[in-house]
């Protein structure tokens, strides 16, 4: 699903962000990502959502080596992953439905079978009485729970999201997680980068362990043991 | 599920405001450009048609013997030789009055009666496709009557062509230059909505839009901008021609063409805003398209 081989990013001619990182998702996967600010999960991502490309190394996404990617096929291959984003990047000109519609819109779909799903979504995500509000009139949470439902809406292959709980209180961001958990039951690999290690140690998935611009990769914790912080070497 | 607004927010930029009175005053002058095209296209093909199977010949008057006209007896030799020409169906001298009112445009009601010292003229009658040698008649009225003149009109029609070509020349070279401004305004309100816009167009990317999606909402933007300006555009142009033509209306001459615009000249006009918002909207994806694809 999502291969890195010694993977280098740097931006322009600045330092390192990432160095040789290995590691390997399959799909059907759930990790979170866990390290401290600054640490490089938000590169990470941005590499696995194709909004930056490696500066060394290889990428392989779905089977596909993404330096090879033509433009319009890295399009197409975005549709297939949903991404929460950090800063939540909602269009403030759409109502709430509208951005949760964007991706479906984006890949072709338009009718009322859309709004009809769409509002379901959102009505799961406790936004029933907001489908028509625009970003500016929501809280932190309530965008981030749009945010949510866009990045899932499309039943996406690989899930990416980036703090979704930062801006939630313990009871959402533990419904949120059993949400990432159901659509990882239905086959979408997740990966949830968080710095709240509390969340983390309530579900026993294993964590890509970020510090010092590499990764590596903490087992899922056994039923009732200490997480015992070790995985494989970047 | 249809949005209340694009996309792409354009329809809340600066380009929303300028772009359709930059259109307007764009097509308002190449729609003025062309009606003096066709209007001149059609007096040159109106007088045209007036002087085709015609010639005039100029008679000097006899000084000496009659101050006021040419000789008559040698008139009426010359009409009677030209009358026997093949090809010629008939030839009639010129009345006084009529001679008058050929002048009239010139200088106007006084020159019916003044008793000007013009030239008889023999207006000459052509059968239809009549192939006569000008040349030669021109020598057998010379002969019958030394100083007579003939003139076929074709220095005149000649002029009054160049006078046409130029005209649509001018009018072709305005349009072409209202296109070629219409591209560039396009592009660079383009490049500015892509400036502007650039992070929900780096969000719609990562979800999966292909550059032809965003594409799409610039293009629409431009069709619906330049549609609306060059519909305003036109109408002014259509409203300026009218208005001149009613202002002539009383002062119509010979010489002044016929300045009413016909349906199918209309039609043709109207084809103008669709033209160019189709111009607009065709730039504005290629400038969009081309701008995306040289990102990583």
């Amino acid at each position: 699903m999502v291969r890195f081989e010694d993977v280098a990013l740097r931006y322009g001619t600045g330092p390192d962000v990432l160095r040789r990182v290995s590691f390997h998702l399959e799909p059907g996967s759930f990790h979170f990502m866990a390290g401290p600010s600054g640490a490089g999960k938000s590169s990470l991502l941005s590499l696995i959502y194709l909004a930056t490309r490696p500066s060394e190394g290889n990428l392989r996404l779905f089977g596909r080596d993404v330096a090879t990617l033509a433009r319009r096929d890295a399009a197409l291959m975005r549709r297939q992953i949903g991404v929460v984003f950090q800063d939540f990047r909602l269009l403030n000109h759409l109502t709430a439905l509208e951005n949760v519609a964007l991706p479906l819109k984006v890949g072709g779909q338009r009718n009322e079978k859309v709004r009809r799903h769409v509002a379901e979504l959102l009505a799961w995500v406790g936004l029933a009485e907001h489908l028509d509000s625009y970003p500016p009139t929501l809280s932190g949470g309530q965008k981030q729970r749009v945010a949510i439902a866009r990045a899932v809406v499309g039943r996406p292959r690989l899930l990416l999201a980036d703090e979704p709980t930062g801006n939630v209180d313990d009871r959402m961001a533990v419904r949120l997680l059993y949400l990432f958990e159901e659509l990882n039951k239905l086959g979408t690999t997740i990966v949830i980068a968080t710095h709240n290690e509390s969340l983390v140690a309530r579900f026993e998935h294993p964590v890509l362990r970020m510090g010092e611009g590499d990764v590596r990769i903490e087992r899922a914790r056994p039923p009732g043991a200490a997480r015992p912080g070790e995985g494989s070497a970047a | 599920m249809r949005a209340r607004h694009g996309d792409v927010p354009l329809d809340r930029d600066a380009s929303g405001r300028y772009l359709p009175w930059l259109v307007a005053v764009m097509v308002y002058l190449a729609g003025l450009a062309l009606v003096c095209a066709m209007i001149m296209n059609r007096a040159v093909a109106h007088w045209e048609q007036g002087l085709t199977g015609q010639l005039t010949i100029q008679v000097p008057r006899d000084e000496a013997a009659h101050p006021a006209r040419a000789a008559p007896a040698k008139l009426e030799r010359l009409i009677e030789m030209l009358r026997r020409t093949p090809g010629v169906r008939d030839a009639q001298e010129m009345t006084p009055d009529e001679i008058g009112r050929l002048l009239e445009p010139w200088l106007g009601t006084a020159a019916r009666s003044a008793n000007l010292p013009v030239p008889a003229l023999i207006a000459v009658t052509l059968e239809s496709r009549a192939e006569i040698d000008m040349d030669a008649l021109a020598a057998r009225v010379a002969e019958a009557m030394p100083g007579a003149v003939l003139d076929d009109h074709q220095a005149w029609i000649g002029r009054l062509r160049d006078l046409a070509r130029s005209v649509q020349l001018v009018a072709a070279l305005v349009v072409a230059l209202v296109g070629g401004c219409a591209v560039m305004i396009v592009v660079f309100a383009t490049r500015m909505g892509l400036s502007v816009h650039g992070h929900v167009i780096e969000l719609l990317h990562l979800i999966g839009a292909l550059d032809s999606y965003v594409a799409r909402q610039f293009q629409a933007q431009a069709l619906k901008l330049a549609l609306r300006g060059g519909v305003f555009g036109l109408l002014a142009a259509v409203a300026t021609v009218v208005l001149v033509e009613r202002t002539l209306a009383g002062t119509k001459t010979m010489i002044l063409p016929d300045i009413s615009i016909r349906p199918l000249e209309i039609s043709l006009l109207a084809l103008l805003p669709v033209i160019i918002a189709l111009i607009a909207m065709l730039t504005a994806r290629l400038t969009v398209l081309r701008t995306l694809g040289r990102m990583p």
